[in-house]
C-alpha cells in the first residue's frame, strides 16, 4: 500500500473513533417512544392551570401561545385574549409546524374541557412536537375560576387560597373589562408572540 | 439547513458554487482514471479494485464528515434522511449495475469522459437519457405503484440493530478499510498476474 494511501485510512479510522463520543441524531431529534409518551401523560406538568395562563396573560408573558383547538363557530363566540384557533383536522398542517414546534415557547392548547386538548396534545406529542401543554378544565375551569371566581367559604381559607381568590378576582376583574388599580394587575393588551418562521427545507439529492 | 444557505449565499450564487464544485468533481474523477471503462469495470472482472476503493473513501469522508458537521450544527442532517422504499431501491440498484458493468460507465463519469471526446460515453449519455425520459413518460402508466412500493419510512440502520450512531460509523469505517485493503492486496496480486502490454491496453 502507498504511504498516502495508509495517511488517509489513518486519518478516517480516527475520526470515525472520535464519533463514538458524539451523542446520538435520534437522541437530539427526542423522538418518543411508548413508555416515555405514557410516563409524559401521568406528568402532572403536561398541565397548565387557569391561574397560571391568567398571570401569563396579564403579566403579558410572551412565552405562551395560546391554542383554541375548538372549532371556528365557538372561536369567534368567545375566546381567551391572545389565543389563535386551529383544530384537530388542522393541527397538522404545515402552516403551523413553525407555530407550535418550538422549544423556545410554552404551548397551551384548550378547549371547552380537556378532553379535546388532550387528544391534540396527544397527536402532537406523537409527532415528536415538545413544549405542548394543556390548560387543566379547559374554558369551563376558566369560568368558574378566573371569570366567575367563588370565595372559598370561611372554615376552608387559608392564607394560600385567600392570595389565590384575591388573584383570581383581579384577574376576573381584568378579563371583563375592568381595569383595577392593585399593583398585581398590569395594562391589558392582545400582544401575541412572534414566532419566526423556519427556512424552508432544502430538498434535492445526487445523480 | 447550514449557516451560510440562503442567509449568505443566496440561490443565484449556490447555483454558481454548485457549477464550480462541479467541474472540480468532473476534473478529479478524469485525474483518478474514472473516465476510462476498463478501469471502471475492472472490479467486476478482478483486475482493479480503483472504484471500490474510491467509493469506499468517499462514502467514509461523506459519513464521517457530515455526522461531525451536524454534531458542530453547522447542517441539519435530518433534513437528509430519506424515507426508504426497498422495492424499487433494490430494482434500480440492479439496473444501475447492470448498466454500469455493460457500459462502464456511472452517470457521473459518462459526462466527465464525453467531455473528454470518448465517442462510447456520448453513446452511453444517449442511452441515459432515453431511459430517463421513458422513465417520466411512462411513469403513470407502469412505475408509479412500484416507484411507492416497500415504504419502510424514514428508518435507519442503527435503529435497526440498536446501537449508537457513533459506534456504527466506526465499526463501519473500520470494515471498511479492511476491505480496503484486501482489495489492496488483491489487486496487487493481479496486476503482477498482467503483462506490461496488457496493462498498457487495460490503460491502468
Amino acid at each position: 500500500m502507498k504511504r498516502r494511501e495508509i495517511i488517509i485510512l489513518s486519518l478516517l479510522l480516527i475520526g470515525a473513533f472520535f464519533t463514538i463520543f458524539f451523542p446520538n441524531i435520534k437522541s437530539q431529534e427526542n423522538i418518543i417512544g411508548y413508555k416515555e409518551l405514557l410516563s409524559e401523560i401521568n406528568k402532572v406538568g403536561r398541565y397548565a392551570t387557569t391561574d397560571e395562563i391568567a398571570n401569563a396573560i396579564i403579566n403579558n408573558d410572551p412565552s405562551y401561545i395560546l391554542i383554541d383547538v375548538r372549532d371556528v363557530k365557538q372561536f369567534k363566540s368567545y375566546t381567551i385574549d391572545g389565543a389563535v384557533n386551529i383544530t384537530l383536522d388542522k393541527i397538522m398542517d404545515e402552516e403551523y409546524k413553525d407555530y407550535l414546534n418550538t422549544e423556545s415557547y410554552t404551548v397551551v392548547l384548550f378547549s371547552n374541557g380537556s378532553s379535546k386538548a388532550d387528544q391534540v396534545w396527544l397527536k402532537l406529542r406523537c409527532t415528536d412536537y415538545k413544549g405542548i401543554r394543556v390548560m387543566k378544565g379547559g374554558l369551563n375551569e376558566w369560568f368558574k375560576t378566573i371569570i366567575n371566581p367563588q370565595k372559598p367559604i370561611d372554615n376552608e381559607m387559608t392564607a394560600a387560597k385567600e392570595k389565590q381568590y384575591l388573584f383570581r378576582k383581579q384577574a376576573s376583574f381584568y378579563f371583563t373589562g375592568t381595569q383595577v388599580s392593585s399593583g398585581v394587575i398590569k395594562t391589558k393588551s392582545n400582544n401575541k408572540p412572534i414566532v419566526k418562521r423556519k427556512k424552508k427545507e432544502v430538498s434535492g439529492g445526487c445523480g | 439547513m447550514g449557516p451560510l444557505y440562503p442567509d449568505i449565499i443566496n440561490p443565484e450564487l449556490n447555483l454558481l458554487i454548485g457549477f464550480l464544485i462541479g467541474i472540480g468533481f468532473g476534473f478529479i474523477l478524469e485525474a483518478s482514471g474514472f473516465t476510462n471503462t476498463r478501469k471502471l469495470a475492472g472490479i467486476f472482472y478482478g483486475y482493479d479494485a480503483t472504484v471500490i476503493k474510491v467509493f469506499f473513501t468517499a462514502a467514509l469522508t461523506a459519513m464521517i464528515g457530515l455526522y461531525t458537521l451536524h454534531y458542530l450544527g453547522w447542517i441539519d442532517i435530518t433534513k437528509t434522511m430519506p424515507t426508504t422504499f426497498w422495492i424499487p431501491t433494490l430494482i434500480g440498484g440492479v439496473v444501475m449495475g447492470l448498466g454500469f458493468v455493460i457500459g462502464g460507465f456511472c452517470p457521473g463519469t459518462s459526462l466527465s469522459a464525453a467531455a473528454t471526446g470518448k465517442v462510447d460515453a456520448m453513446a452511453f449519455i444517449v442511452g441515459v437519457m432515453i431511459g430517463i425520459f421513458g422513465f417520466i413518460l411512462t411513469f403513470g402508466s407502469i412505475w408509479e405503484g412500484l416507484r411507492k412500493s416497500g415504504n419502510l419510512g424514514k428508518v435507519d440502520i442503527t435503529e435497526w440493530i440498536g446501537i449508537k450512531e457513533g459506534l456504527f460509523i466506526f465499526l463501519f469505517t473500520l470494515i471498511a478499510v479492511i476491505t480496503f485493503v484486501i482489495f489492496q492486496k488483491w489487486q496487487d496480486h493481479w496486476k503482477k498476474k498482467l503483462s506490461q502490454d496488457d496493462i498498457n491496453d487495460l490503460g491502468l
